[in-house]
């Protein structure tokens, strides 16, 4: 279980994260959504005790992340938004390096567990590359991959879809879908909202580091009159784009040929 | 194209110097005071020069007169090295911004052409060439004009700028083009261009190594130049037509009031416009190499296979006393396995040291033949630098190095004093390396050593072991972990310690004192009293050295796990 705790985070002046309170449950996939900048990844990097919270605490698997960062760290795993990883190292060797740093045991049941994760996400032909060589999108799947390969109970994906391809995609829905029902507590964030809509069981929707709505679809579309799916109540409440400017950049465009 | 390059530059140099902090949430809050302490220091540093040269330049005058009007050759050396320099330090330059071009593809995406960005990097890396020659030359040059009777003495100051500027960028851009033009012939060989790459950083090490121990060599009863004069006369250099010549009469010969023929101002020009030519042939080359792809990571990858990859078990060698603890073990993997892979990184660590020890042992040949005596102990301690080295920079630097990759161990919540451990470790096998190879010259200069033998190895492990440590943990106190590994990817060639302020001193004076101090020590006992007594001292030092490991691998241990991210990211 993930409970965030009054999660505070100031840069100098500037608050990113302000009092932030919720709660993910076992066999449970949260979605955390919100403009860019609202903050949604600093949340998570506090969680995962990257990041120091100013104030508030929070609470994973029980383990408070401030007095037993720790234990709370070792059930966790954690796809960043920009995936941190060794280039000059290939993907087989990065993905064995942080199994031998969780201290998962060598051997061929983890051989096998590795193999059959690169192989899902079609990344096994790349296996033997230098992670410089890799595109974003495959550069995600490993990183999916490191996180997945010591089994957390609790997962952490930030934007984890982007720039990943449709085959893709659909796997890591499915994997995700697979886990959750097998207990996994699970926060990810990100831009896609059908992913969201048709992933997430609760949706937690951020702005400028505060919660301004939380709780399932049809919670959402009872709090947002009228808005039918995701995106329309996601842009009634943060704010939909600017039309009047859009018109008037698009006169003085004039006619294109 | 002058005016992009003009606008480029400003840019860069703006991000450079940039007065005070700027605004913005992400931005560094750096105080303005930090920011001046290097400008500050330049600035007391030029005044310093300056005022030394007014004061005890009147009475030095006329030997300076004096030495550059009987011996135009001497200006022509010094001004020569200048190019050499600024050769030496740039080969891989070119090579190396245009094979890293994706990190600025902000910049390429502008409307300038791309050899305009190419030679503005070039010209970028000339003006930080010259930063230490022009903050050394200009107070002595102003200052002895003002003191100067010749009447175009005045002009040498400016003169001596340009020339300066000409003379790096002769160096500079020859160095790059041997770079580019190499990397061309080595295109798609990637094994090769690691062989290359170490061979040609080692030779520069080497070379320059030979260079210091040539001047000190040389400076006994006022010869200082004398080998360096002979040796590049023999090449031919100092005659009339090195680019050094050229600069040394427009500069040094006007402060004298050396006659100045229309030969020697042809050659300046020429030499000028040859400087130009070479550095646009060098942008020219970057942006075809740039095109063209030669330089791009090549990549083995081919479309979907059918056949899938199969790996061994995944079981990966670790030097035998770690191998029972994983994160032991993988930290040694991964620590030689990232540094084997950076070729240049991996002569840089090797032969580094080789520079040290001829700073170190060599002044004390110089003083003359009594030195003799010495000599197998001079021989002895050369070894300590190596030990030395090889733990600073394999676990202090490479934990710095490890940047963004912290993140990963945190939330592994993995045993920061082990990873340390295992990074301290990994150096073990270079200095055993080092070992053996002096053992092989000491038992051919110094068979009276061959007692001490055994001690010194086993010690300089113990050394390595200890100076790792204390490195590690002072690279934990004051590491910049956003540092990048390569020193010629950063900005222009100013190399950057990814150790900051003390904790630089403390990685490195600390482990020198242990290893000088412990191995004097321990051969004094030896010389003096009887060699059982070396052998005596050898397991005090070796506990010692292992208990200064376990303090302060558990110190930056500690430290290293509770690094905030922001330090890193
Ligand atoms: N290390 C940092 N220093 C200063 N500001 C930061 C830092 N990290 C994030 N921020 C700021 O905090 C805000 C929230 O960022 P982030 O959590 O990355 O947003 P999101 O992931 O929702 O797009 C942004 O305005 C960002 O500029
Ligand atoms: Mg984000």
């Amino acid at each position: 279980m993930i409970e965030s705790l009054g999660l505070t985070k100031t840069f100098s002046e500037f608050t990113a994260v302000k009092d932030l309170s919720f709660k993910v449950e076992p066999g449970e996939i949260y979605g955390l959504l919100g403009p860019n900048g609202s903050g949604k990844s600093t949340t998570m990097k506090m969680l995962l005790g990257l990041l120091r919270p100013t104030s508030g605490t929070a609470r994973i698997a029980g383990h408070d992340i401030i007095n037993d960062v720790v234990a709370a760290k070792r059930v966790m795993g954690y796809v960043p938004e920009e995936p941190v990883l060794p280039e000059r190292l290939t993907g087989w060797e990065f993905i064995n390096y942080v199994a031998d740093i969780w201290r998962m045991p060598r051997g061929s049941q983890r051989q096998q567990d590795i193999e059959e994760l690169l192989t899902l996400l079609d990344i096994s032909d790349a296996s033997n590359d230098l992670i410089e060589t890799y595109s974003k999108g495959m550069s995600r799947k490993i990183s999916l991959v490191a996180a997945l390969v010591h089994r957390p109970k609790i997962l952490i994906l930030d934007e984890v879809q982007a720039g990943i391809d449709p085959r893709g995609a659909a796997t890591i829905k499915e994997i995700l879908n697979g886990l959750r029902s097998k207990g996994a507590t699970i926060l990810m964030s990100t831009h896609i909202l059908e992913i969201a809509e048709e992933l997430c069981v609760r949706i937690g929707i951020i702005k400028d580091g505060s919660m301004i709505a939380e709780g399932t679809m049809d919670e959402l579309r009872m709090m947002a009159e009228g808005q039918r799916n995701l995106e329309e109540i996601f842009l009634a409440l943060t704010g939909g784009p600017d039309m009047q400017r859009i018109a008037q950049y698009l006169r003085g465009s004039g006619e294109s040929s | 194209m002058t005016s992009d390059v003009l606008t480029l530059l400003k840019l860069d140099l703006r991000q450079s110097f940039r007065p005070s902090s700027v605004k913005g949430k992400r931005s560094e809050k750096r105080s303005s005071f930090r920011r001046l302490i290097p400008l500050v220091a330049l600035g007391s540093f030029v005044i310093g020069i300056s005022l030394i040269i007014v004061l005890v330049g009147p009475r030095i005058w006329s030997y300076v007169e004096g030495a550059v009007i009987s011996d135009p050759g001497l200006g022509a050396t010094i001004f020569n090295a200048i190019v050499l320099f600024a050769f030496l330090s740039s080969i891989m330059v070119s090579a190396t911004t245009v094979g890293n071009s994706a990190k600025m593809e902000y910049l390429l995406v502008m409307p300038v052409s791309m050899r305009s960005i190419f030679l503005e990097k070039t010209v970028l890396v000339v003006l930080y060439n010259s930063i230490l020659w022009l903050t050394i030359g200009i107070p002595i040059f102003v200052g002895f004009s003002l003191i100067s009777a010749a009447r175009l003495a005045l002009l040498s100051a400016p003169l001596f700028v340009f020339m300066t500027l000409m003379l790096v960028s002769l160096g500079v851009s020859l160095g790059g083009l041997i770079g580019l033009i190499f990397t061309r012939l080595l295109a798609g060989r990637r094994a090769l261009k690691q062989v290359g790459y170490f061979v040609l950083s080692g030779g520069a090490i080497i070379f320059s190594a030979y260079w210091y121990y040539s001047i000190y060599y040389g400076d006994s009863g006022g010869q200082v130049f004398e080998w360096l004069i002979n040796l590049a006369r023999s090449l031919g250099f100092s005659s009339n037509i090195t680019p050094g010549y050229a600069a040394s009469v427009l500069s040094l010969g006007l402060l004298v009031g050396l006659p100045l023929t229309v030969q020697d101002i042809v050659l300046a020009l020429a030499f000028a416009l040859s400087s130009f030519a070479l550095l646009r042939a060098n942008s020219i080359l970057s942006e075809r190499a740039h095109y063209s792809g030669w330089l791009a990571v090549g990549s083995k990858r081919s479309s979907k296979k059918l056949v899938p990859v199969l790996h061994p078990m995944w079981a990966p060698r670790a030097i035998p006393i770690a191998a029972t603890n994983t994160t032991i073990g993988v930290s040694i993997w991964y620590n030689i396995t990232s540094v084997r892979r950076e070729a240049r990184v991996l002569s840089q660590y090797l032969l580094g040291p080789v520079r040290i020890v001829i700073w170190i042992v060599l002044p004390i040949f110089a003083v003359g033949e009594q030195s003799l005596v010495l000599t197998p102990y001079l021989l002895a301690v050369a070894l300590i630098p190596f030990a030395i080295s090889y733990g600073v920079y394999f676990a202090g630097y490479e934990i710095v190095y490890e940047g963004k990759n912290l993140m990963n161990l945190q939330l592994a919540a993995a045993n920061m004093e082990d990873y340390v451990k295992g990074k301290i470790y990994s150096a073990l096998p270079f200095t055993l390396g080092a070992t053996v190879v002096f053992s092989i010259i000491i038992a051919f200069l110094s068979q009276s050593m061959l007692i001490y033998l055994p001690a010194i190895a086993a010690s300089s492990l113990f050394v390595t072991l200890a100076s790792g440590a204390i490195a590690a943990n002072a690279a934990a106190i004051g590491g910049d972990f956003k540092a990048e590994r390569m020193i010629l990817r950063q900005r222009g060639s100013a190399a950057q310690m990814p150790i900051r302020g003390w904790s630089i001193l403390r990685a490195q004076f600390a482990p020198m004192l242990l290893g000088f101090g412990g191995v004097s020590l321990m051969l004094a006992v030896g010389f003096f009293f009887n060699p059982l007594f070396t052998y005596l001292v050898l397991p005090v030092f070796s506990i010692v050295c292992l208990q200064i490991m376990k303090t302060y691998a558990h110190g930056a241990g500690v430290k290293l796990a509770q690094i905030e991210a922001t330090k890193y990211l």
